[in-house]
C-alpha cells in the first residue's frame, strides 16, 4: 500500500511555492501527513494533505524571493542566462554610445522604411484581379494594328465579340464591355436635378461579364438584371452617391440627358485590387441608343478604345489554338484595309503589367523598384557593418575577458548577433511607425489605395520578421566574426589596432559600394530633371501659355458653338476663342486615318492625325504658316491645312507643292483642297515622333473650346466663362483645364519617377553620409595621437585636414568610376522612351560628382576640422 | 525603523514561538496554535505568518540539519529576535496599563 502523499499535489506544491520556502513547507506537510496516517488513516491523511496543499496556492507563497545576489545566473544558471547577458551588455553599449546607436538605428530604420513601403507597393501590384474563379482561363481580346509601324490597342472591332461567340465554341463565356467615358448622369429628385460627371465609371456590359468576373450582386437577380433595355446595376458606393440612403432599386437616372435607365440591381463595392473601374453597368442592348455605330454588327471598319471583349475559354483550350482561327475575321471583314489587324488573347494576369495594352505598371518597373529597395537596405546594412567594425576596437577588452573566462568563438559571435538583433528590432519598430505615417503620401503619389490590414496582408506579417532576420545576419555577421576572432592576449593588452581588425579594405569597399549606389541615383535624378525641363519648357512649335480648354457639350449644334464662341469673346479678359477637336498637342480625341493624296491610285501607307479646328486655331496657337494661307471660316471640311511632316512623308521636295491638291480621307467621305502648310509642332508628347497632321473645319468632331485669356484677370475671367457656359448648357457639368497643365500631364509617369528617384537619392546619400560621418569620427579618435605628433612636429592644419580628405575623396572617386557606366547605361535606355531627348553630356556626370563631394565634405568637414584644431598637448597626454 | 504593528494572529504565533519549550518549527507551532486557541487553522496560514514575521524582523530562522525523516527535508527553526521580544513586551505593557486604568466599578458592570 502506498504511504506517500499524492504525487500530483506534491508537484503542484513544487511548482507554486517559491523555491526558498519550499523545503521546509514541504517537509512540514509531509511530517504532518505521516503523523495523520497513524491517527486518522491513509485516506483521510491524503485528503488532508491535498487540502493543505491547495491552501498554499496564494500570492504570498507564489512570490519569488527578491534576488539579493548581483549575479544570480551564476548561482542558478539556466539556458537563457547567457542570452540575457548578451542583451544586457548590448543595451548598456547602446546607452553608452548614444551617437553611434542613433546613427545605426536611424540609418537602418530609414533603409527599412523604404524597404517596407516598396514591399507594400510591389505586393499590392502583384495581387490584381486574382479573386476571379478560373482566372487562368480568362483572357482579353486585343489587337495589333500593322501599318508602316505597329500599334497596339486593348480593344477589338465592335462586332468581334458577338461573331466569336456565334462562330466558335472555344469560349465558355464571352462578354463585351463598352465604356461610356466622360458622360453626365442626371438624377431627378423631386424638383431638384442632380448632375454627376462620370469619367470612367460607366459602361455597357453584357450579362456574361458577371459570369467571367467575380463581382457579386447584393440586390437583384443577375440573370435578369441586365437583360432588358434601359436597365442598370451599380455599386453600393455609386448608389449612395446618387440616391443617398434611399433604396436604389427601381430608381431612375438619365445618361447624357437622353437615355433613361432603371436600376435593377446593386453590386457589392469593387475590391481595390481590380483594374475594372466601371461602377455603373448599363444593359448592353441599350448601346444602340447611345452610339449606333458601336452597337452595329457590321462596324468592322475601326476600333474604338472603349470597346473591350473578355472571354473565359473552355478548360483545355490553349490561347494559341484560338489565335489561329482569328485571322479569318480579317480576311472576311477587312480584306483590303491597309491597317492589318492581328487579334490576340491577353491573359488576365498580364493586363495589369503590359504597358502596350494600357497596363498600370510593368513588371520591369516593379523589379527596378524592388532592386532600389534592396539597395537601400543594403546601404543601411553597410553602414552598420562599418560602424560596428570600427566600434569593435573599443570592445577588445570585453572580448579578451570573455575569452579568458571560457567563451567560445561561436558564443562571442552569437553575442554580437544578439546585439545586432536588438538594434534591428529597434529600427524595424521605428521603420513600421514611419511607414505608417508615410503611407498616405505613397498612396497619393502612386494613385493607389494600400491599406495596412494585418489579417489580409499576411505577406507583410511574414515579410517584417524575415526582413529583421536577414538584416540582422547580413549586418551582424561580419563584425561578429571580426570580434570573435580576436586573440585574447593581444586583446587584453589593448594592442589590437586598426590593422588587426583587418578588413579595413573590406570596409572601404563597402563604402565605395554605398557611394556608387548614391551616385547612380544622383545621375538618374539629374537626367530625369533635365529631360522634364526640356519636355515642358522647350518650344513645342505652338504657344501653350494662357490657354484654357473648355468642353464642347455633347450634341451642341453648329449654331450653339457659334453663339457660345461669340459670348466668350465678349467677356473682358478673353483675347481669342477657337473651337477645335483638341489642342495642338493632345492625347485625347485623336483620329488617325489613311489619307489619299491628289490623284494617286491608293491610300498612303502612313496615317495622318486629323485635327478639326476653325479659322482661329492657327493664329491663336501661333502656328507658323510655311506656305499657302490659313483656313477660311467654314462649317464643313472643304479645305485642309497640313504640316511639313505630311509633305515630307509624301516625298515632296518643297512644302509648297501640296497647295491646291485634293486630299481625301475616310474612303473619300471627306474631301477638300489643301490650302496651306503649317510648320511642324509637337502633336504628341516628347515620347513620340511628330505625326503627319492635317487640320480642317469639321464641327461634328469639335470637342473643346480653346480660350486665350489675359493672365492679369484670370479669376474673374474664369468665373465669367463658367457662368456663360453653364447658362448655355444647364444640364451639363462644366470643367476646365489650362493647356500647359494638360501638357504637363503627358509626363505624369516621369514626374512620379522623378519624385521617387529624388527621395531615393536623398535617402541613399543620407545613409551614406551617416556611415561616412561615423567612419571619420572613428578615424579622428584613432588618429588623435598621430595628429598630436604631427602638429608638434610643425604640420599645418591644412596638411592634417588632407589626411581625412584624401581618404574619402579617393573612395568617392572609385565609387564614381563604378557608378558612371552603370548610370550611363541605365539612363540612356530610359531616354530611349523619348523621341525628343536631352544628351547625356559630361556636364551631368561632372555635376553628380561635384555634388557628392560637396555633400561628403560637409559631412566630414566638421569632425575633421575639430580633430585638426585640437590642442596637441591634450592629444599627447591621453594615455 | 518604522515600527511594525502586530495583528492578533501574528501576536499569537509570536507568543507560541516564545512559549515553545524546545526548538520551534512549522509543525510544532501549528499544533500549539491550534491547541492554545482551540481554532482549526490551516498550516499555510501559520507558515505565511511565520515568514511575514521573519520579514518584519520579529523572528529569525535557521535551517536545521538534514535528517532521515520527512524525506530528508530540513526543518526551519524559528526563534524570537530582540525586536520580537520588545514588541511582545510593548503589547503586554499597553494592555496592563489599560487594565489598570479600568475604573473598579465599571468592570463589574460589564461583567
Amino acid at each position: 500500500m502506498k504511504t506517500t502523499p499524492p504525487r500530483w499535489a506534491d508537484r503542484l506544491l513544487e511548482t507554486f511555492v517559491a523555491p526558498h520556502l519550499l523545503e521546509d513547507v514541504q517537509g512540514d506537510l509531509h511530517e504532518v501527513f505521516y503523523k495523520q496516517i497513524e491517527t486518522d488513516g491513509l485516506f483521510s491523511a491524503r485528503r488532508e494533505f491535498v487540502w493543505a496543499v491547495l491552501n498554499y496556492l496564494n500570492p504570498f507563497f507564489l512570490k519569488r524571493k527578491p534576488q539579493p545576489n548581483a549575479f544570480p545566473e551564476q548561482s542558478n544558471p539556466t539556458n537563457t542566462s547567457m542570452i540575457r547577458n548578451y542583451f544586457k551588455i548590448a543595451f548598456r553599449n547602446l546607452v553608452r554610445n548614444k551617437t553611434y546607436a542613433s546613427i545605426n538605428v536611424s540609418g537602418l530604420a530609414l533603409g527599412m522604411t523604404c524597404g517596407i513601403l516598396i514591399f507594400l507597393l510591389v505586393n499590392y501590384h502583384l495581387h490584381f484581379d486574382n479573386f476571379h474563379p478560373n482566372s487562368d482561363r480568362i483572357y482579353r481580346f486585343v489587337t495589333e494594328q500593322h501599318r508602316e509601324t505597329t500599334s497596339y490597342t486593348y480593344s477589338v472591332p465592335n462586332p468581334f465579340g458577338k461573331a466569336f461567340r456565334n462562330d466558335y465554341t472555344f469560349g465558355e463565356k464571352v462578354a463585351r464591355v463598352a465604356t461610356a467615358d466622360d458622360v453626365v448622369l442626371t438624377i431627378k429628385k423631386g424638383r431638384e436635378i442632380r448632375k454627376f460627371k462620370e469619367g470612367e465609371t460607366v459602361a455597357f456590359a453584357e450579362t456574361d461579364f458577371f459570369d467571367i468576373f467575380n463581382f457579386p450582386l447584393l440586390q437583384g437577380n443577375l440573370k435578369t438584371a441586365l437583360s432588358e433595355p434601359n436597365t442598370a446595376i451599380l455599386t453600393q458606393k455609386m448608389a449612395r452617391k446618387f440616391f443617398g440612403d434611399a433604396d436604389p432599386i427601381n430608381q431612375t437616372f438619365r445618361l447624357d440627358n437622353k437615355i433613361e435607365f432603371k436600376v435593377t440591381g446593386v453590386l457589392k463595392d469593387l475590391p481595390i485590387n481590380t483594374d475594372r473601374k466601371t461602377e455603373v453597368y448599363l444593359s448592353y442592348n441599350t448601346l444602340k441608343q447611345y452610339n449606333e455605330w458601336m452597337a452595329s454588327d457590321d462596324s468592322w471598319g475601326g476600333i474604338r478604345s472603349s470597346m473591350q471583349c473578355f472571354v473565359r475559354l473552355r478548360p483545355g483550350i490553349s490561347p494559341a489554338e484560338v489565335e489561329q482561327v482569328l485571322p479569318a475575321y480579317v480576311k472576311k471583314y477587312r480584306p483590303t484595309n491597309k491597317n492589318v489587324h492581328h487579334y490576340k488573347l491577353q491573359p488576365l494576369d498580364d493586363i495589369h503589367f503590359n504597358a502596350r495594352y494600357g497596363g498600370v505598371i510593368t513588371k520591369t518597373n516593379l523589379w527596378v523598384l524592388g532592386c532600389i529597395g534592396l539597395f537601400l537596405i543594403f546601404t543601411a546594412c553597410v553602414n552598420f557593418i562599418n560602424l560596428a567594425t570600427a566600434q569593435a576596437l573599443k570592445r577588445s577588452k570585453e572580448v579578451g575577458v570573455r575569452k579568458v573566462l571560457g567563451s567560445f568563438r561561436g558564443q562571442l559571435f552569437w553575442q554580437f548577433i544578439a546585439e545586432t538583433g536588438l538594434i534591428t528590432a529597434l529600427a524595424i519598430v521605428l521603420a513600421c511607425a514611419v511607414s505608417g505615417l508615410l503611407l498616405p503620401f505613397l498612396n497619393d503619389w502612386f494613385k493607389v489605395q494600400i491599406a495596412i490590414n494585418p489579417i489580409a496582408n499576411w505577406q507583410l506579417l511574414l515579410f517584417l520578421p524575415l526582413l529583421a532576420l536577414v538584416v540582422t545576419f547580413f549586418a551582424g555577421s561580419y563584425p561578429g566574426l571580426i570580434l570573435a576572432g580576436f586573440q585574447p592576449v593581444t586583446a587584453l593588452k589593448g594592442k589590437i589596432s586598426q590593422q588587426n581588425i583587418g578588413g579595413f579594405n573590406t570596409r572601404r569597399m563597402l563604402i565605395v559600394g554605398q557611394f556608387a549606389i548614391s551616385q547612380v541615383l544622383i545621375i538618374g535624378m539629374i537626367v530625369i530633371t533635365d529631360q522634364m525641363r526640356y519636355s515642358t519648357q522647350s518650344d513645342l512649335g505652338f504657344n501653350k501659355e494662357a490657354v484654357v480648354m473648355l468642353p464642347v457639350a455633347t450634341e451642341s449644334s453648329v449654331l450653339t458653338m457659334k453663339t457660345l464662341k461669340d459670348q466668350f469673346s465678349q467677356i473682358p479678359g478673353v483675347q481669342t476663342v477657337s473651337v477645335c477637336q483638341a489642342a495642338p498637342a493632345s492625347n485625347e480625341n485623336v483620329w488617325n486615318t489613311s489619307p489619299k493624296y491628289d490623284n494617286r491610285a491608293e491610300d498612303e501607307a502612313f496615317s495622318v492625325s486629323v485635327k478639326a479646328a476653325d479659322d482661329q486655331y492657327v493664329p491663336m496657337f501661333e502656328l507658323k504658316m510655311v506656305a499657302g494661307r490659313n483656313l477660311f471660316p467654314a462649317d464643313s471640311a472643304k479645305e485642309f491645312l497640313v504640316n511639313e511632316t505630311f509633305t515630307k512623308k509624301l516625298g515632296l521636295k518643297s512644302p509648297g507643292e501640296v497647295i491646291g491638291k485634293i486630299l481625301s480621307l475616310n474612303d473619300g467621305n471627306t474631301k477638300g483642297a489643301i490650302v496651306g502648310v503649317v510648320g511642324d509642332f509637337h502633336d504628341r508628347s516628347f515620347h513620340d515622333d511628330i505625326n503627319a497632321v492635317c487640320i480642317a473645319s469639321a464641327p461634328d468632331l469639335y470637342g473643346r473650346y480653346a480660350v486665350k485669356i489675359n493672365m492679369a484677370t484670370v479669376k474673374s475671367t474664369l468665373a465669367a466663362l463658367e457662368r456663360t457656359w453653364s447658362a448655355m448648357h444647364p444640364n451639363q457639368v462644366y470643367d476646365y483645364q489650362f493647356l500647359d497643365e494638360q501638357i504637363g500631364n503627358f509626363y505624369e509617369t516621369e514626374e512620379l519617377m522623378l519624385k521617387l528617384i529624388q527621395s531615393f537619392a536623398a535617402i541613399a546619400i543620407f545613409i551614406g553620409c551617416l556611415g561616412l560621418y561615423g567612419l571619420v569620427s572613428f578615424m579622428a579618435a584613432q588618429k588623435t595621437k598621430e595628429i598630436g605628433i604631427r602638429k608638434v612636429l610643425g604640420s599645418s592644419i591644412g596638411a592634417i585636414l588632407w589626411i581625412f580628405v584624401k581618404e574619402f575623396s579617393r573612395l568617392i572617386l572609385i565609387a564614381f568610376i563604378v557608378a558612371a557606366p552603370i548610370a550611363y547605361y541605365a539612363m540612356s535606355s530610359w531616354l530611349k522612351n523619348f523621341t525628343f531627348r536631352v544628351d547625356l553630356g559630361v556636364g551631368i556626370f561632372a555635376s553628380a560628382i561635384v555634388g557628392t563631394f560637396l555633400i561628403a565634405f560637409i559631412t566630414v568637414g566638421f569632425k575633421s576640422i575639430k580633430a585638426a584644431l585640437m590642442n596637441p598637448i591634450k592629444a599627447l597626454r591621453t594615455e | 525603523m518604522r515600527r511594525s504593528f502586530l495583528g492578533e494572529f501574528e501576536e499569537i504565533v509570536l507568543l507560541v514561538v516564545a512559549a515553545c519549550p524546545e526548538e520551534a518549527y512549522g509543525v510544532t507551532i501549528w499544533e500549539d496554535v491550534q491547541q492554545q486557541t482551540g481554532r482549526s487553522i490551516t498550516m499555510s496560514a501559520v507558515h505565511a505568518t511565520l515568514y511575514r514575521l521573519e520579514e518584519k524582523g520579529f523572528l529569525s530562522s535557521l535551517l536545521g540539519g538534514a535528517t532521515a525523516e520527512r524525506g530528508g527535508r530540513r526543518k526551519r527553526y524559528f526563534a524570537l529576535t530582540d525586536a520580537g521580544v520588545r514588541a511582545l513586551q510593548d503589547i503586554q505593557e499597553v494592555r496592563s496599563r489599560l487594565w489598570q486604568a479600568i475604573p473598579p466599578g465599571k468592570f463589574q458592570l460589564i461583567r
